[in-house]
């Protein structure tokens, strides 16, 4: 058997090389393109960083506007601006109530009713109420 | 077999010309990694590197109802990088100026001298360091551009213009509660108030990122190396409650215009939990405007400052005698004489206001007869009275949360000359603060336990867990419960029929002691400047609010700051605003209420 003539070994490490540089090429490439979608998604994460900053910066604005809004100094000028003439009760105006509210208030509302009635059918036939408790 | 295409020389000559460029290529990386290394790095830092500071955001302040107090507002520091201006913008500079306010012509000149110190710069035949040095990278145009603004100057696109985002506070009530909250200046130092005494909980810890930038000085987000985020500030939650604050800064602000004192203060506070509802002062500031207000303004009266008590303090000797059980309120004391004996020496007693006779300890305590108060306190000695002084919380710190406080002046026994004894129960030769005095009533409202006085509710951290909370302090239990009890209904009788007679409520059970002391001015009391109280509590059988109306040389033409004429009708005014808002149900159904339950006329 023939040794094989020399070049053919150099061939081979031609050949071997040029893989070589195909396989490093490759893992280049692909380190780059990892580079990049590191790249990418940092930067996006920042962008979203940035963006949860200023949505937060402006939900702080808005409820300090809100605060300001509703302080009480700012509620007594708009009070006195637009003429509404609100204001606390004051003790006299106050009723205090023994009994049971639903049932004071139901007997309320029925008292307007009956009103109403008497003063939009004078003369026709009375009405007549009939008031439910919901107590067991 | 195949013998190649290649001849051995060739392949040699190929293979020592790669390795030549290896050579090459590897010698100029050892020059650049190893030989100029450090040069490099230096200018690859300073071209590259950054540490970008992430300033954590200050806690708010918030009342006991969740309303915000103070917070931190954003703003943007707007500047120009004159080398990165464009000629083609420049028809966008007037509406530039006009969103700063500043006038269009000013603005331009500005931008122009940048640009032209930029090319000058870039220009000149001096060292690159030298030059960088010297190049204006930022040229400030205007402070504290609101968000908004800044946000309708960013659409200009106008390249070159730049924010810096900073945080500023801001007090969204403006003066509401100035003292109690304090603000912090404009280099973000914490002054006073809630924002310098809890400042560790407010102000959070800054982070930073280090990382890289881009030629356009992008953050290169890949080559961020350290990323310690900021943690923002906890929220303190306060015990006022903004709706009773803005009532008694009304109320003082009424005070000021009808007597104009030297200075007023009002504390409101829940006698169960010590919990302060309301504290003010006058005069006071506008927190937004701190740097507009004088000294004085800033001072929180309601505990940097002493006064006498005056006949407020009664209920040290009347507690005392009560609690000990040398008297009933029916004992009698005669309050018409004018010497007294005592321990083998005759002592003169203090003056009344009006002629007294034989006088019962119920009626001492509602008449505010000085000569009876002097008598409870000689019936138990000076070492006992002083025992009690102490234990009402008079010469000691009240230990509120946010400093500031005084301890007030309450000498032993062995530093009293012979007239202390008949002096001191009147409130004279003993000094407190507003907010001692309040507190000294707050224990008779609270069976006759002494409460350290509570601002701060709670902590809360950002995702509004409470960190801490502050439950209530018993510091001293003053008298028996039974002689609380018994002393609030006596002073019950100091409303109906007493020295503040007509300040009543009928149906809350108002109770209350006035007082009046006369100031003292170079050392010497004086007839016609006096500190004028009223500090009281209701309903007295359930205590529910402890209110205290202290008016410091209050103006009364034609007659003298009496308690009863200045404090009192301010204290039964707002004890009405008081049961309204906080729906506070009589202790008894009045005569007025029966009519308006059964519809009767009003």
């Amino acid at each position: 058997m023939r040794p094989p003539p020399p070049n053919a070994l150099v061939n081979k490490i031609v050949a071997l090389t040029l893989c070589l540089l195909v396989f490093s090429g490759t893992l280049g490439l692909g380190a780059v393109w990892v580079r990049q979608e590191i790249f990418s998604t940092a930067n996006r994460v920042r962008i979203a960083q940035a963006r949860i900053a200023d949505v937060e910066r402006q939900l702080d604005e808005v409820t300090a506007g809100v605060a300001t809004a509703l302080s009480p100094e700012t509620l007594l000028r708009r009070n006195e601006m637009l003429r509404l003439g609100l204001g606390a009760p004051r003790e006299v105006q106050v009723v205090r109530v023994d009994e049971s509210p639903e049932l004071r208030l139901v007997a309320k509302h029925n008292r307007e009713v009956f009103t109403l009635a008497n003063a939009s059918f004078s003369g026709a036939a009375p009405i007549t109420f009939r008031l439910a408790s919901a107590s067991p | 077999m195949s013998k190649g295409f290649a001849s051995n020389l060739r392949m040699t000559l190929l293979a020592a010309g790669v390795l030549a460029c290896f050579l090459c290529v590897g010698a100029r990386l050892v020059y650049l990694h190893v030989i100029d290394r450090d040069e490099l790095l230096k200018y690859v830092d300073r071209a590259r590197r950054q540490i970008v500071v992430e300033h954590a955001r200050r806690g708010a302040i918030l009342d006991a109802k969740g309303n915000l107090l103070a917070t931190s507002r954003s703003y943007v520091t707007l500047g120009a990088d004159p080398e990165l201006l464009r000629p083609e913008d420049e028809a966008a500079w007037p509406q530039l100026a006009a969103l700063l306010n500043l006038p269009a012509a000013d603005l331009a000149g500005t931008l122009h001298r940048g640009m032209a110190a930029g090319k000058a710069a870039a220009a000149a035949p001096v060292a690159p360091d030298a030059a960088h040095e010297k190049r204006v990278r930022w040229l400030k145009l205007a402070d504290e551009v609101d968000e908004t603004v800044f946000d309708r100057i960013t659409k200009l696109n106008i390249r070159g213009i730049y924010g810096s985002r900073g945080y500023k506070r801001v007090y969204p009530a403006g003066e509401l509660a100035a003292h109690v909250l304090g603000y912090v200046n404009r280099d973000g130092t914490p002054v006073a108030g809630a924002e310098k005494h809890l400042d560790l909980y407010l102000k959070g810890e800054d982070g930073w990122i280090e990382s890289e930038k881009d030629g356009a000085r992008h953050e290169l987000a890949q080559f961020r190396s350290r990323d310690v985020p900021a943690r923002d500030g906890d929220d303190v939650v306060l015990t006022i409650d903004a709706v009773i604050q803005h009532m008694i800064e009304d109320e003082l602000r009424s005070i000021a215009a009808k007597f104009d004192p030297h200075f007023a203060s009002i504390i409101v506070s829940d006698p169960q939990t010590g919990r302060i509802l309301g504290m003010a002062n006058y005069p006071t500031f506008n927190l937004n405007e701190f740097s507009k207000a004088p000294l004085d303004a800033q001072r929180n009266h309601a505990v940097a400052d002493i006064i006498e008590p005056g006949s407020v303090f009664k209920i040290v000797a009347a507690g005392a005698a009560l609690d000990q059980d040398l008297v009933t309120p029916a004992t009698t004391f005669d309050c018409g004489e004018t010497t007294i004996l005592y321990k083998g020496r005759q002592l003169k007693l203090p003056k009344e206001d009006e002629p007294f006779g034989e006088l019962t300890v119920a009626d001492i305590v509602a008449h505010s007869s000085n000569r009876g108060a002097a008598q409870l306190a000689m019936l138990m000695g000076e070492d006992k009275f002083y025992e009690y002084a102490r234990r009402y919380g008079f010469g000691q710190l009240t230990q509120f949360q946010l400093g500031g406080e005084r301890t007030g002046m309450l000498e032993s026994p062995k530093n009293w000359d012979g007239l202390t004894i008949t002096r001191m129960p009147m409130g004279h030769a003993v000094a407190a603060t507003p907010l001692q005095i309040h507190m000294a009533m707050s224990a008779v409202a609270n069976g006759g336990a002494l409460l350290r006085p509570q601002i701060i509710r709670e902590i809360r951290d950002k995702s509004g867990e409470v960190v801490r909370d502050f439950p209530p302090e018993k510091r001293e239990q003053v008298l028996r419960p039974g002689t609380a009890a018994l002393l609030a209904q006596l002073l019950t009788r100091v409303l109906t029929e007493g020295t503040a007679k007509g300040s009543d409520i009928p149906g809350f059970e108002l109770a209350g002691k006035t007082g009046t002391t006369q100031k003292i001015i170079d050392g010497k009391y004086v007839n016609n400047r006096h500190v004028a109280s009223f500090v009281g509590f209701f309903p007295a059988s359930r205590p529910q609010i402890v209110l205290s109306v202290i008016v410091d040389d209050a103006k009364v033409p034609g007659g003298i700051a009496y308690g009863r004429a200045v404090s009192a009708p301010s204290f039964k005014h707002l004890a009405e605003q008081l049961i309204e808002y906080l729906d506070i149900k009589p202790a008894m159904v009045p005569a007025q209420g029966l009519l308006a339950l059964t519809g009767g006329v009003r």
